[in-house]
Protein backbone atom coordinates (compact mmCIF):
# COMPACT_ATOMS: atom_id res chain seq x y z
CA UNK A 1 0.00 0.00 0.00
CA UNK A 2 1.76 3.53 -1.41
CA UNK A 3 0.11 5.62 1.84
CA UNK A 4 1.44 3.05 4.47
CA UNK A 5 2.78 4.66 7.58
CA UNK A 6 3.86 1.39 8.45
CA UNK A 7 3.94 -2.70 7.53
CA UNK A 8 4.40 -5.58 9.79
CA UNK A 9 5.19 -8.54 7.43
CA UNK A 10 4.92 -11.91 9.38
CA UNK A 11 6.37 -10.38 12.34
CA UNK A 12 6.80 -12.54 15.50
CA UNK A 13 8.09 -11.93 18.71
CA UNK A 14 9.84 -14.70 20.87
CA UNK A 15 11.14 -13.45 24.17
CA UNK A 16 14.01 -15.87 25.56
CA UNK A 17 12.95 -17.08 29.18
CA UNK A 18 14.76 -19.73 31.72
CA UNK A 19 11.87 -21.84 31.28
CA UNK A 20 12.28 -22.27 27.66
CA UNK A 21 11.27 -19.53 24.87
CA UNK A 22 7.43 -17.77 24.66
CA UNK A 23 5.85 -16.40 21.75
CA UNK A 24 4.58 -13.23 22.53
CA UNK A 25 3.60 -12.61 18.76
CA UNK A 26 3.50 -15.02 16.14
CA UNK A 27 3.54 -14.38 12.61
CA UNK A 28 1.40 -11.06 12.27
CA UNK A 29 1.02 -9.12 8.87
CA UNK A 30 -0.25 -5.90 9.35
CA UNK A 31 -0.69 -2.53 7.58
CA UNK A 32 -1.36 0.79 9.02
CA UNK A 33 -2.29 3.08 6.39
CA UNK A 34 -2.01 6.82 6.93
CA UNK A 35 -5.11 8.42 8.69
CA UNK A 36 -6.57 5.46 9.83
CA UNK A 37 -7.78 4.01 13.25
CA UNK A 38 -7.38 0.72 14.35
CA UNK A 39 -8.24 -1.00 17.56
CA UNK A 40 -6.44 -4.17 19.16
CA UNK A 41 -8.50 -6.14 21.44
CA UNK A 42 -8.00 -9.25 23.13
CA UNK A 43 -7.35 -10.88 26.25
CA UNK A 44 -4.17 -10.80 29.04
CA UNK A 45 -1.31 -12.15 27.45
CA UNK A 46 -2.49 -12.07 23.85
CA UNK A 47 0.23 -10.12 22.57
CA UNK A 48 -1.58 -7.03 21.28
CA UNK A 49 1.08 -4.68 23.05
CA UNK A 50 3.70 -6.50 22.16
CA UNK A 51 2.67 -5.99 18.28
CA UNK A 52 2.27 -2.21 19.47
CA UNK A 53 5.56 -1.58 20.88
CA UNK A 54 6.79 -3.46 17.49
CA UNK A 55 4.96 -1.06 15.28
CA UNK A 56 6.23 1.81 17.60
CA UNK A 57 9.40 0.73 17.16
CA UNK A 58 10.22 0.40 20.77
CA UNK A 59 10.87 -3.48 20.58
CA UNK A 60 12.35 -5.12 17.64
CA UNK A 61 10.36 -8.28 15.93
CA UNK A 62 12.24 -11.99 16.25
CA UNK A 63 11.47 -12.46 12.72
CA UNK A 64 9.76 -10.88 9.79
CA UNK A 65 9.96 -7.86 8.03
CA UNK A 66 8.86 -3.99 9.87
CA UNK A 67 8.52 -0.98 7.48
CA UNK A 68 7.90 2.30 8.91
CA UNK A 69 7.76 5.32 5.98
CA UNK A 70 9.37 2.45 3.31
CA UNK A 71 12.16 1.90 5.79
CA UNK A 72 12.96 -1.56 6.81
CA UNK A 73 13.06 -0.81 10.46
CA UNK A 74 15.33 -3.95 11.16
CA UNK A 75 18.27 -2.37 9.12
CA UNK A 76 18.60 0.94 11.67
CA UNK A 77 20.37 1.07 14.88
CA UNK A 78 19.72 2.17 17.97
CA UNK A 79 19.86 6.37 17.26
CA UNK A 80 17.93 5.49 13.93
CA UNK A 81 14.67 3.70 15.66
CA UNK A 82 15.13 6.41 18.76
CA UNK A 83 15.14 9.60 15.84
CA UNK A 84 11.63 7.66 14.13
CA UNK A 85 10.01 7.29 16.83
CA UNK A 86 10.95 10.90 17.94
CA UNK A 87 10.26 12.45 14.74
CA UNK A 88 6.96 10.42 13.39
CA UNK A 89 5.83 8.11 16.25
CA UNK A 90 4.08 9.06 19.09
CA UNK A 91 3.25 7.09 22.17
CA UNK A 92 0.18 7.52 25.06
CA UNK A 93 0.34 4.77 27.92
CA UNK A 94 -1.94 3.48 30.53
CA UNK A 95 0.19 5.42 33.17
CA UNK A 96 0.74 8.47 31.45
CA UNK A 97 4.73 8.59 31.90
CA UNK A 98 5.07 12.12 32.29
CA UNK A 99 8.12 13.60 34.05
CA UNK A 100 6.87 14.62 37.50
CA UNK A 101 9.76 17.20 37.41
CA UNK A 102 8.46 19.32 34.52
CA UNK A 103 5.69 21.57 34.00
CA UNK A 104 2.69 20.24 31.61
CA UNK A 105 4.85 22.85 28.98
CA UNK A 106 7.89 21.27 29.45
CA UNK A 107 6.91 17.56 29.02
CA UNK A 108 5.12 18.77 26.00
CA UNK A 109 8.43 20.45 24.96
CA UNK A 110 10.67 17.45 25.61
CA UNK A 111 10.77 15.68 22.12
CA UNK A 112 10.40 18.73 20.38
CA UNK A 113 13.48 20.00 21.83
CA UNK A 114 15.28 16.73 21.12
CA UNK A 115 14.02 17.26 17.50
CA UNK A 116 15.86 20.28 17.32
CA UNK A 117 12.91 22.49 17.84
CA UNK A 118 13.54 26.76 18.59
CA UNK A 119 12.81 26.96 22.11
CA UNK A 120 10.61 30.16 20.79
CA UNK A 121 8.55 27.50 18.43
CA UNK A 122 8.08 24.49 20.61
CA UNK A 123 7.14 27.34 23.60
CA UNK A 124 4.09 28.25 21.53
CA UNK A 125 3.35 24.29 20.04
CA UNK A 126 3.02 23.46 23.60
CA UNK A 127 1.01 26.32 24.43
CA UNK A 128 -1.31 25.04 20.84
CA UNK A 129 -0.91 21.48 21.75
CA UNK A 130 -2.41 22.23 25.33
CA UNK A 131 -5.44 24.32 24.12
CA UNK A 132 -6.18 21.56 22.22
CA UNK A 133 -6.17 18.81 24.51
CA UNK A 134 -8.09 21.49 26.79
CA UNK A 135 -5.51 22.48 29.19
CA UNK A 136 -4.31 25.77 28.28
CA UNK A 137 -5.02 27.02 31.73
CA UNK A 138 -2.86 24.12 33.39
CA UNK A 139 0.66 24.64 31.09
CA UNK A 140 2.70 25.34 34.13
CA UNK A 141 1.44 23.00 36.59
CA UNK A 142 3.09 19.54 37.07
CA UNK A 143 2.21 16.41 36.89
CA UNK A 144 1.16 15.96 40.33
CA UNK A 145 -1.09 18.88 40.27
CA UNK A 146 -2.89 17.01 37.50
CA UNK A 147 -6.00 14.67 37.84
CA UNK A 148 -5.64 11.09 35.81
CA UNK A 149 -7.37 12.80 32.62
CA UNK A 150 -5.73 15.97 32.48
CA UNK A 151 -2.30 14.09 32.77
CA UNK A 152 -3.36 12.09 29.91
CA UNK A 153 -4.16 14.90 28.16
CA UNK A 154 -0.98 15.90 28.73
CA UNK A 155 0.50 12.97 27.54
CA UNK A 156 -1.60 12.76 24.22
CA UNK A 157 -0.38 16.53 23.58
CA UNK A 158 3.10 15.60 24.21
CA UNK A 159 2.80 12.71 22.15
CA UNK A 160 1.27 15.04 19.19
CA UNK A 161 4.03 17.62 19.63
CA UNK A 162 6.37 16.47 17.17
CA UNK A 163 3.40 16.01 14.58
CA UNK A 164 3.47 12.46 14.06
CA UNK A 165 2.21 10.47 11.11
CA UNK A 166 1.22 7.62 13.67
CA UNK A 167 -0.01 7.43 17.25
CA UNK A 168 -0.11 4.47 19.39
CA UNK A 169 -1.99 3.85 22.49
CA UNK A 170 -1.89 1.00 25.26
CA UNK A 171 -4.71 1.00 27.19
CA UNK A 172 -5.33 5.14 27.41
CA UNK A 173 -8.49 4.93 29.26
CA UNK A 174 -7.08 2.10 31.32
CA UNK A 175 -6.17 3.94 34.51
CA UNK A 176 -9.46 6.67 33.96
CA UNK A 177 -13.12 6.58 35.20
CA UNK A 178 -16.15 6.15 32.46
CA UNK A 179 -16.38 10.07 31.63
CA UNK A 180 -12.72 11.04 31.64
CA UNK A 181 -12.05 8.16 30.02
CA UNK A 182 -14.57 9.19 27.45
CA UNK A 183 -12.98 12.68 27.14
CA UNK A 184 -9.98 10.98 26.30
CA UNK A 185 -11.39 9.02 23.60
CA UNK A 186 -12.96 11.84 21.94
CA UNK A 187 -9.38 13.10 22.13
CA UNK A 188 -8.01 10.65 20.35
CA UNK A 189 -10.94 10.62 17.81
CA UNK A 190 -10.45 14.02 16.81
CA UNK A 191 -6.65 13.86 17.05
CA UNK A 192 -7.09 10.76 14.33
CA UNK A 193 -10.05 12.68 12.19
CA UNK A 194 -7.03 15.50 11.79
CA UNK A 195 -4.83 13.37 10.16
CA UNK A 196 -2.86 10.97 12.54
CA UNK A 197 -3.03 7.30 12.15
CA UNK A 198 -4.45 6.27 15.53
CA UNK A 199 -3.84 2.40 16.91
CA UNK A 200 -5.26 1.63 19.86
CA UNK A 201 -4.69 -1.72 22.15
CA UNK A 202 -7.68 -1.60 24.49
CA UNK A 203 -9.79 -4.11 26.79
CA UNK A 204 -12.35 -1.81 26.71
CA UNK A 205 -15.29 -2.40 23.91
CA UNK A 206 -16.48 0.82 23.61
CA UNK A 207 -13.40 2.59 22.92
CA UNK A 208 -12.32 -0.37 20.51
CA UNK A 209 -15.75 0.07 18.80
CA UNK A 210 -14.60 3.87 17.59
CA UNK A 211 -12.31 2.08 15.29
CA UNK A 212 -12.96 1.67 11.67
CA UNK A 213 -10.76 -1.39 11.71
CA UNK A 214 -10.84 -3.86 14.87
CA UNK A 215 -8.73 -6.55 15.61
CA UNK A 216 -8.44 -9.37 17.65
CA UNK A 217 -5.87 -11.28 18.76
CA UNK A 218 -5.48 -14.54 20.66
CA UNK A 219 -2.25 -16.38 21.37
CA UNK A 220 0.22 -14.34 19.58
CA UNK A 221 -1.89 -14.02 16.59
CA UNK A 222 -4.68 -11.84 14.96
CA UNK A 223 -7.56 -14.08 15.25
CA UNK A 224 -10.42 -12.15 13.57
CA UNK A 225 -11.02 -8.32 12.13
CA UNK A 226 -13.87 -6.18 11.29
CA UNK A 227 -13.78 -3.21 9.66
CA UNK A 228 -16.85 -0.55 10.33
CA UNK B 1 73.21 15.60 78.99
CA UNK B 2 70.43 16.52 76.11
CA UNK B 3 71.60 16.94 72.44
CA UNK B 4 69.54 19.33 71.75
CA UNK B 5 70.48 21.56 74.98
CA UNK B 6 74.04 22.01 73.41
CA UNK B 7 72.24 22.70 69.81
CA UNK B 8 70.39 25.61 71.20
CA UNK B 9 73.09 26.59 73.68
CA UNK B 10 75.44 26.46 70.93
CA UNK B 11 73.28 28.83 68.84
CA UNK B 12 73.17 30.96 71.46
CA UNK B 13 76.88 30.92 71.97
CA UNK B 14 77.91 34.44 70.39
CA UNK B 15 75.83 36.15 72.54
CA UNK B 16 77.19 34.57 75.11
CA UNK B 17 80.87 35.48 74.35
CA UNK B 18 79.55 39.15 75.26
CA UNK B 19 78.73 38.34 79.00
CA UNK B 20 81.31 38.41 81.16
CA UNK B 21 82.11 35.48 83.78
CA UNK B 22 81.70 37.89 86.32
CA UNK B 23 78.75 39.85 85.51
CA UNK B 24 76.83 41.23 88.48
CA UNK B 25 73.90 40.30 86.93
CA UNK B 26 72.72 36.47 86.98
CA UNK B 27 73.37 35.00 83.31
CA UNK B 28 70.17 35.02 81.22
CA UNK B 29 67.87 31.76 79.73
CA UNK B 30 64.99 31.41 77.54
CA UNK B 31 61.86 28.99 79.27
CA UNK B 32 59.32 26.93 77.10
CA UNK B 33 55.91 28.58 77.16
CA UNK B 34 55.05 25.49 78.80
CA UNK B 35 57.20 25.40 81.37
CA UNK B 36 56.30 29.36 81.86
CA UNK B 37 52.42 28.10 82.23
CA UNK B 38 53.03 25.23 84.32
CA UNK B 39 55.31 26.92 87.00
CA UNK B 40 54.01 30.41 86.61
CA UNK B 41 56.93 32.04 85.53
CA UNK B 42 57.69 35.76 83.77
CA UNK B 43 60.10 37.64 82.13
CA UNK B 44 62.44 38.73 84.60
CA UNK B 45 61.91 36.26 87.37
CA UNK B 46 64.91 34.96 89.13
CA UNK B 47 64.85 30.58 88.94
CA UNK B 48 67.77 28.41 90.64
CA UNK B 49 69.02 25.41 88.24
CA UNK B 50 70.88 22.76 88.98
CA UNK B 51 72.24 19.50 86.64
CA UNK B 52 70.75 16.88 89.60
CA UNK B 53 67.27 15.96 91.21
CA UNK B 54 68.63 16.84 94.58
CA UNK B 55 69.75 20.52 93.68
CA UNK B 56 73.48 20.63 94.61
CA UNK B 57 75.18 23.23 93.07
CA UNK B 58 72.51 25.37 91.90
CA UNK B 59 72.82 28.30 89.86
CA UNK B 60 70.74 31.34 89.59
CA UNK B 61 69.43 32.35 86.53
CA UNK B 62 67.20 35.60 85.19
CA UNK B 63 64.61 34.42 82.46
CA UNK B 64 65.31 36.60 79.52
CA UNK B 65 61.98 35.50 78.00
CA UNK B 66 59.79 32.55 76.74
CA UNK B 67 59.81 30.67 73.35
CA UNK B 68 57.58 27.90 71.43
CA UNK B 69 59.77 25.18 71.16
CA UNK B 70 60.28 23.52 67.44
CA UNK B 71 57.19 20.66 67.55
CA UNK B 72 58.62 17.19 66.85
CA UNK B 73 56.40 14.56 65.93
CA UNK B 74 59.18 11.62 67.71
CA UNK B 75 58.09 13.45 71.27
CA UNK B 76 54.34 13.50 70.86
CA UNK B 77 52.79 13.59 73.98
CA UNK B 78 55.89 14.74 76.30
CA UNK B 79 55.24 18.22 77.31
CA UNK B 80 58.35 19.88 76.40
CA UNK B 81 58.98 21.61 79.90
CA UNK B 82 62.70 23.04 78.87
CA UNK B 83 65.06 25.77 79.23
CA UNK B 84 67.59 27.03 76.55
CA UNK B 85 70.95 28.58 78.58
CA UNK B 86 74.35 30.23 77.02
CA UNK B 87 76.74 27.21 76.27
CA UNK B 88 79.39 28.57 78.98
CA UNK B 89 76.05 28.22 81.75
CA UNK B 90 75.57 25.17 80.82
CA UNK B 91 78.78 23.60 80.64
CA UNK B 92 79.31 25.34 83.82
CA UNK B 93 75.64 24.21 85.45
CA UNK B 94 76.89 20.67 84.17
CA UNK B 95 80.44 20.53 84.46
CA UNK B 96 81.64 17.68 86.52
CA UNK B 97 83.43 19.75 90.13
CA UNK B 98 86.40 17.82 89.35
CA UNK B 99 86.91 18.32 85.50
CA UNK B 100 88.78 22.01 84.83
CA UNK B 101 86.86 24.43 82.87
CA UNK B 102 87.53 24.31 79.18
CA UNK B 103 88.10 20.23 79.01
CA UNK B 104 84.44 19.42 78.58
CA UNK B 105 84.07 16.73 76.17
CA UNK B 106 80.76 16.83 73.52
CA UNK B 107 79.49 13.60 71.58
CA UNK B 108 77.52 15.83 69.13
CA UNK B 109 76.65 19.11 67.48
CA UNK B 110 74.00 20.16 64.91
CA UNK B 111 74.76 22.91 62.62
CA UNK B 112 72.51 24.93 60.82
CA UNK B 113 73.26 25.79 56.96
CA UNK B 114 71.69 28.24 55.60
CA UNK B 115 70.88 26.39 53.08
CA UNK B 116 69.75 22.50 53.81
CA UNK B 117 70.20 21.51 50.40
CA UNK B 118 73.99 21.73 50.87
CA UNK B 119 73.72 19.03 53.83
CA UNK B 120 74.91 15.35 51.69
CA UNK B 121 77.76 18.02 50.26
CA UNK B 122 78.53 19.68 53.91
CA UNK B 123 78.67 16.20 55.35
CA UNK B 124 80.97 14.86 53.11
CA UNK B 125 83.52 17.70 52.86
CA UNK B 126 83.32 17.68 57.06
CA UNK B 127 84.04 13.77 56.71
CA UNK B 128 86.28 14.19 54.20
CA UNK B 129 88.82 17.21 55.75
CA UNK B 130 88.33 16.06 59.85
CA UNK B 131 89.29 12.34 60.28
CA UNK B 132 87.51 10.96 63.33
CA UNK B 133 84.47 13.34 63.32
CA UNK B 134 81.39 11.70 61.53
CA UNK B 135 78.92 13.79 59.81
CA UNK B 136 75.73 12.93 58.67
CA UNK B 137 72.35 14.66 57.39
CA UNK B 138 70.19 15.35 60.54
CA UNK B 139 67.32 13.97 58.32
CA UNK B 140 68.76 10.69 58.29
CA UNK B 141 69.96 11.31 61.95
CA UNK B 142 68.74 8.77 64.60
CA UNK B 143 66.57 6.49 62.39
CA UNK B 144 63.99 9.35 62.17
CA UNK B 145 64.13 9.67 58.49
CA UNK B 146 63.14 5.70 57.81
CA UNK B 147 60.24 6.38 60.53
CA UNK B 148 58.76 9.09 58.49
CA UNK B 149 59.04 7.13 55.10
CA UNK B 150 57.39 4.28 57.44
CA UNK B 151 54.26 6.40 58.29
CA UNK B 152 54.36 7.90 54.96
CA UNK B 153 53.71 4.31 53.10
CA UNK B 154 51.18 3.49 56.16
CA UNK B 155 49.18 6.44 54.65
CA UNK B 156 49.52 5.53 51.39
CA UNK B 157 48.13 2.41 52.27
CA UNK B 158 45.13 4.15 54.36
CA UNK B 159 44.49 6.11 51.36
CA UNK B 160 44.48 2.98 49.37
CA UNK B 161 42.18 1.09 51.38
CA UNK B 162 40.00 4.24 51.74
CA UNK B 163 39.79 5.37 47.91
CA UNK B 164 39.05 1.41 47.62
CA UNK B 165 36.13 1.45 49.95
CA UNK B 166 34.74 4.78 48.72
CA UNK B 167 34.54 3.51 45.04
CA UNK B 168 32.32 0.85 46.20
CA UNK B 169 30.00 2.97 48.20
CA UNK B 170 30.30 5.87 45.34
CA UNK B 171 29.06 2.72 43.16
CA UNK B 172 26.77 1.81 45.12
CA UNK B 173 25.30 4.68 45.59
CA UNK B 174 25.16 5.33 41.87
CA UNK B 175 23.66 2.67 41.23
CA UNK B 176 21.01 3.56 43.35
CA UNK B 177 20.26 7.17 42.56
CA UNK B 178 20.05 6.08 38.88
CA UNK B 179 17.81 3.04 39.70
CA UNK B 180 15.80 6.04 41.56
CA UNK B 181 15.27 7.79 37.77
CA UNK B 182 14.71 4.52 35.95
CA UNK B 183 11.28 5.38 34.85
CA UNK B 184 12.42 9.05 33.55
CA UNK B 185 15.10 6.85 31.42
CA UNK B 186 12.44 4.69 29.88
CA UNK B 187 10.27 7.63 29.37
CA UNK B 188 12.94 9.35 27.56
CA UNK B 189 14.34 6.15 25.56
CA UNK B 190 10.01 5.82 25.12
CA UNK B 191 9.83 9.64 23.90
CA UNK B 192 12.56 8.80 21.19
CA UNK B 193 15.91 9.98 23.16
CA UNK B 194 19.25 7.35 22.04
CA UNK B 195 20.59 5.85 24.66
CA UNK B 196 23.62 6.94 23.40
CA UNK B 197 22.04 11.21 23.85
CA UNK B 198 20.75 9.89 27.54
CA UNK B 199 24.35 8.53 28.28
CA UNK B 200 26.12 11.99 27.67
CA UNK B 201 23.57 13.68 29.78
CA UNK B 202 24.37 11.63 33.01
CA UNK B 203 28.42 11.64 31.94
CA UNK B 204 27.92 15.35 32.63
CA UNK B 205 25.77 15.17 35.06
CA UNK B 206 28.11 13.26 36.60
CA UNK B 207 30.70 15.15 35.99
CA UNK B 208 29.13 17.98 37.32
CA UNK B 209 27.79 16.33 40.69
CA UNK B 210 31.72 14.65 41.37
CA UNK B 211 33.30 18.36 41.17
CA UNK B 212 30.85 19.13 43.19
CA UNK B 213 31.07 16.83 45.62
CA UNK B 214 35.01 17.03 45.14
CA UNK B 215 34.83 20.16 46.08
CA UNK B 216 32.71 20.31 48.69
CA UNK B 217 34.83 17.46 50.34
CA UNK B 218 37.98 19.60 49.86
CA UNK B 219 35.96 22.71 51.59
CA UNK B 220 35.03 20.24 54.44
CA UNK B 221 38.95 18.45 54.71
CA UNK B 222 39.77 22.46 55.31
CA UNK B 223 37.24 22.49 57.90
CA UNK B 224 38.28 19.35 59.55
CA UNK B 225 41.70 21.14 59.05
CA UNK B 226 41.45 23.33 61.38
CA UNK B 227 39.48 21.70 63.91
CA UNK B 228 41.62 18.53 64.08
CA UNK B 229 45.03 20.63 64.41
CA UNK B 230 43.45 22.80 66.84
CA UNK B 231 41.99 19.92 69.08
CA UNK B 232 45.25 17.94 68.91
CA UNK B 233 47.49 20.92 69.55
CA UNK B 234 45.49 21.65 72.81
CA UNK B 235 45.30 18.13 73.36
CA UNK B 236 48.92 17.57 73.20
CA UNK B 237 50.28 21.05 74.27
CA UNK B 238 52.18 21.23 70.49
CA UNK B 239 52.28 23.66 67.96
CA UNK B 240 52.71 20.62 65.57
CA UNK B 241 50.46 20.54 62.51
CA UNK B 242 49.15 17.36 62.43
CA UNK B 243 46.76 17.79 59.07
CA UNK B 244 47.81 19.56 55.94
CA UNK B 245 45.63 19.97 52.71
CA UNK B 246 48.41 21.06 50.58
CA UNK B 247 47.42 22.14 47.08
CA UNK B 248 48.57 18.81 45.64
CA UNK B 249 46.57 16.96 47.91
CA UNK B 250 43.74 18.68 47.01
CA UNK B 251 44.79 18.53 42.89
CA UNK B 252 45.33 14.55 43.54
CA UNK B 253 41.67 14.53 45.26
CA UNK B 254 39.73 15.95 42.58
CA UNK B 255 41.64 14.29 40.10
CA UNK B 256 40.84 11.02 41.01
CA UNK B 257 37.07 12.15 42.77
CA UNK B 258 35.89 13.44 39.24
CA UNK B 259 36.38 10.33 36.88
CA UNK B 260 35.72 8.22 39.42
CA UNK B 261 32.35 9.55 39.84
CA UNK B 262 31.76 10.29 36.02
CA UNK B 263 32.72 6.42 35.11
CA UNK B 264 30.50 5.18 38.39
CA UNK B 265 27.30 7.47 36.82
CA UNK B 266 28.57 6.03 33.29
CA UNK B 267 28.73 2.68 34.33
CA UNK B 268 25.58 2.41 36.60
CA UNK B 269 23.18 4.08 33.92
CA UNK B 270 25.25 1.93 31.12
CA UNK B 271 23.76 -0.87 32.70
CA UNK B 272 20.41 0.49 33.19
CA UNK B 273 20.45 1.66 29.29
CA UNK B 274 20.57 -1.96 28.41
CA UNK B 275 17.34 -3.05 29.38
CA UNK B 276 14.30 -2.27 27.21
CA UNK B 277 12.95 0.92 27.82
CA UNK B 278 9.29 -0.48 28.90
CA UNK B 279 10.74 -2.35 31.59
CA UNK B 280 12.37 0.79 32.37
CA UNK B 281 9.40 2.92 32.62
CA UNK B 282 7.10 -0.07 34.28
CA UNK B 283 8.34 0.10 37.57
Amino acid sequence: MSDAVVAAQRISRVFPMPAGPVVAVCDVTLTVAAGEHIAIRGPSGCGKSTLLHMLGCVDAPSSGTLVFDRRDVSTLDDRARSLLRLRHIGFVFQRFFLLPMLTAAENVELPQAEAGAPKRERRARSLELLAYVGLGARADHRPAQLSGGEMQRVAIARALANRPRLLLADEPTGELDQTTGEQVAALLDRVNADGTALVIVTHDPVLASRARRVLTMRDGRIDHEAAR
Amino acid sequence: MKPFLFVLALLLSLTASFLGAQAPEPPSILVTRQLAEREGLAVGDLVRLAADARGERARTFRIAGTYEPTPNPLRLGLVPREVRLHLPDLLALTRDPDTPAGTERVSSVNVALVDPAEARRFAQDVNARTPGVFARRAAGAAGMGSIFVVLERFHYAIAAVTIAAATVFLLALTIMLVDERRETVGVLRLIGLPARRILVQVLLEGLFIAAAGALFGLALAAAAEGLINRFFQWRYDTALVFVRVTPRVAALSVAIAVPLGAVATVAASWALLRRRALRLARR
